[in-house]
């Protein structure tokens, strides 16, 4: 049965089918609900009934629920791979276990299709996989290169190899792909300030992950000012990636103010924080991810960020600003336990 | 106790008439506590001594083997949080009453009673409101309060010289302990400490400790907060906020349903309030805005909270008996009081630990008269 299901999925990914959406989602609904009992017992809790009708009304679990939980829908001693969250949230790190990275590998491979990125030259500034193995980003990295050692520009101690990197930047016969977390970008331009390259036609520089528990904070717009002067492309040529360790497939948009997209075998709802029901149209809510490639957990994921759904069929993201929430003089205990805990 | 005096400052209202003023703009303002005349003069003296004989007779009062004055810090800049007024219009009246000059940075969206209450003053002692900061306030304050983020003291504090006083009221927890057993006053008590302020004050719990049947008290309190939410609903919450408060209730939920002993009560349809019994020790994050978490009576209580005890302002009692009082001491409160009464501190409470009069004033000493 789950052989098959996944095959199901695999063929979905290959050739997506709209309509084919809905019926694969319930069917993976409902065999993660028999085989997963922790989301059993969240279904249970909430009342959702045995049968639903739409993949709207299948329960997203909070992406804190990883922290708390090991969300398997498969036993316990077929996993095959784990990857982890940073933890910067002071609360320990979330886990996704995987009993195949076969759906893993081929979201990525066909998501890159989907999007028509450009594979060639890869230059990633990650860590490669074997020296992160709990990574999923970086076993991201592995896939699009093949696990190509030399495309990988971050140390096992996480130090970024300026002067290889140079020489890699320097080769300007070919268009390049650099792909990395937009600290690792922002880590590049302060140690190479005076780094300037003309990347040939066609390159794009692909950054994802935010500044989260850096500590940092560039907005994107400088980001993106900065990189375009580093490395001569144009801001349609940055590309962003949105995915999380909890997923096993992304959405991506380029340049500024562009909506974000998903591959076909993945949707979203917005929700109203307010009611937790479907925010209407053109409201801001909360991010809720439904990816069929979520075979192995749970495939419909209740996020924190902020977004807005656009008319054609992607979303804006409105992430929180935390300098707007009035604290107060009551301290935020999030805030203080990532104080105590350094 | 000391018995340095208050004098006339040049130009300023007389302390009297600065007692009358304040009484009567505060008289509308009941959430101010009890503002009158005669209690103003009260904390005056309690603080700093006999007041009453301002300018008269002429001479300083004896302290010690000299005399002494107590002048104002003045001007005095309040840089205050957004979050509720009260502590705005505490610190005003406080700076008005040891008479100093007045000027209040307003937080970026206002505070409507702060300027209410101006104009309820006589102009002479109405205070300068700014909501974006002038640099010679800063450059000319002798003194700074500051309330809000350990980020916003910080900034402040790097500005001014040592020369002038920080005043810094950064973030606090309050919490309560119920080490015995109670009635339906204490969990009235209790969910009112919750509700007022909508929990955004330093002096609102966050948690309580519970001895006994925790999860027993979590529900009745659930039932106390709903009905006083019920009278007095929170409007709707800006979508920051909101994301927070949906995120936190999400995640308990999903802790209520695959972990033994962790249980939520709602409010049904809205975020107004919500009650979290979780059996773990260490306190939780929580995004505020009614959110309370209710957890069993640590066997080691001092270890449990010693990663927040340099941020605890108020513990809550019941009962409040020589033996709760000392443990709360020795947990690190600054404030002790009964549950029911942690947002109603006296006129002369030492908020975050300081006398609030006599930390607006310089002590001038004066040897050889007489």
């Amino acid at each position: 049965m789950i052989g098959s299901l996944e095959t199901e999925i695999l063929r979905f990914l290959s050739e997506p089918s709209d309509d084919k959406f809905e019926p694969l989602a319930l069917t993976v609904f409902e065999h993660q609900r028999r085989k997963n009992p922790v989301y059993a017992s969240y279904c249970e809790f909430l009342g959702t009934p045995q049968r639903i009708a739409s993949w709207k009304d299948i329960p997203g679990v909070p992406q804190q629920a990883f922290k708390h939980a090991e969300l398997r829908s498969f036993p316990i001693e077929q996993t095959r791979a784990e990857f982890r969250t940073s933890g910067t949230t002071g609360e320990g790190y979330g886990k996704h276990f995987f009993q195949s990275l076969r759906l893993y590998e081929t979201a990525v491979q066909r998501c890159w299709d989907f999007f028509q990125l450009p594979r060639h030259n890869f230059v990633a500034l990650l860590q490669h996989p074997d020296d992160a193995p709990f990574s999923s980003l970086c076993r991201m990295g592995g896939f699009l290169t093949d696990f190509q050692r030399e495309c990988f520009f971050i140390t096992r101690n996480g130090c970024l190899e300026i002067d290889r990197l140079k020489d890699r930047l320097s080769d300007r016969e070919k268009p390049l792909t650099l792909f990395g977390t937009a600290l690792a970008f922002l880590n590049l331009m302060e140690q190479a300030p005076n780094l300037r390259v003309e990347l040939p036609p066609g390159s794009i520089a692909m950054e994802t992950g935010g500044f989260k528990g850096s500590g940092r904070d560039v907005a994107k717009r400088e980001l993106y000012d900065r990189l375009c002067g580093q490395f001569g492309i144009t801001t349609d040529s940055l590309w962003n990636e949105y995915g999380m360790t909890e997923l096993s497939s992304q959405f991506y948009s380029y340049g500024l103010n562009r909506p974000h997209r998903a591959p076909p075998w993945m949707k979203f709802l917005i929700i109203d924080p307010n009611t937790n029901e479907e925010a209407p149209s053109g409201e801001r809510g909360l991010l809720r991810i439904f990816d069929l490639a979520n075979l192995w957990s749970v495939l419909a994921i209740q996020t924190q960020d902020l977004a807005i759904a656009q008319a054609d069929g992607g979303f804006l993201l409105r992430g929180r600003d935390p300098g707007a929430l009035p604290r107060g003089c009551s301290r935020a205990m999030d805030e203080l336990l990532q104080l105590v805990r350094g | 106790m000391n018995s340095c005096s208050l004098f006339e400052v040049d130009g300023q209202m007389k302390l009297a008439d600065r007692i009358g003023a304040v009484a009567s703009a505060a008289a509308d303002y009941p959430w101010l506590g009890d503002l009158t005349a005669e209690n103003i003069l009260r904390w005056i003296k309690l603080e700093l001594g006999d007041l009453l004989r301002e300018g008269e007779p002429p001479e300083p009062p004896e302290y010690g083997r000299q005399h002494c004055l107590a002048q104002p810090l003045s001007p005095i800049l309040h840089v205050v949080s957004g979050n509720t007024p009260h502590a705005a219009l505490q610190s005003l009246i406080r700076g008005i009453i040891v008479g100093a000059k007045n000027r209040i940075k307003l937080p970026q969206g206002g505070l409507p009673e702060v300027d209410e209450f101006a104009l309820r003053l006589p102009p002479a002692l109405r205070p300068e409101l700014a909501v974006q900061l002038d640099p010679s306030w800063a450059r000319d304050a002798e003194a700074v309060v500051v309330y809000g983020s350990d980020e916003t003291v910080r900034e402040f504090s790097q500005r001014l010289l040592p020369t002038q006083r920080l005043l810094a009221h950064g973030h606090r927890i309050s919490f309560g302990l119920i080490r015995g057993s109670y009635d339906q006053m204490v969990v009235d008590g209790a969910a009112r400490d919750v509700f007022v302020f909508d929990q955004l004050g330093c002096l609102s719990p966050q948690f309580y400790y519970v001895a006994g049947d925790s999860e027993g008290f979590a529900s009745l309190l659930a039932k106390h907060l709903g009905e006083l939410c019920l009278a007095g609903p929170a409007t709707r919450r800006g979508y920051e906020i909101a994301a927070a408060l949906r995120g936190c209730r999400e995640e308990w939920k999903f802790r209520a349903a695959t972990e033994p002993g962790v249980v939520v009560w709602e409010s049904t349809g809205t975020l107004d309030w919500v009650v979290i019994h979780d059996p773990g020790s260490a306190p939780a994050a929580n995004p505020l805005h009614r959110t309370i978490f209710v957890k069993p009576m640590p066997s080691e209580l001092e270890s449990a909270v010693a990663p927040i005890r340099p941020q605890i302002s108020t513990i809550g009692l019941h009962p409040v008996n020589l033996e709760s009082v000392r443990q709360a001491i020795r947990l690190g409160a600054q404030r002790v009081c009964r549950i029911g009464q942690m947002q109603n501190p006296p006129l002369t409470w030492h908020h975050d630990g300081w006398p609030t009069l006599a930390s607006l004033v310089r002590y001038v000493d004066i040897e050889g008269m007489g």
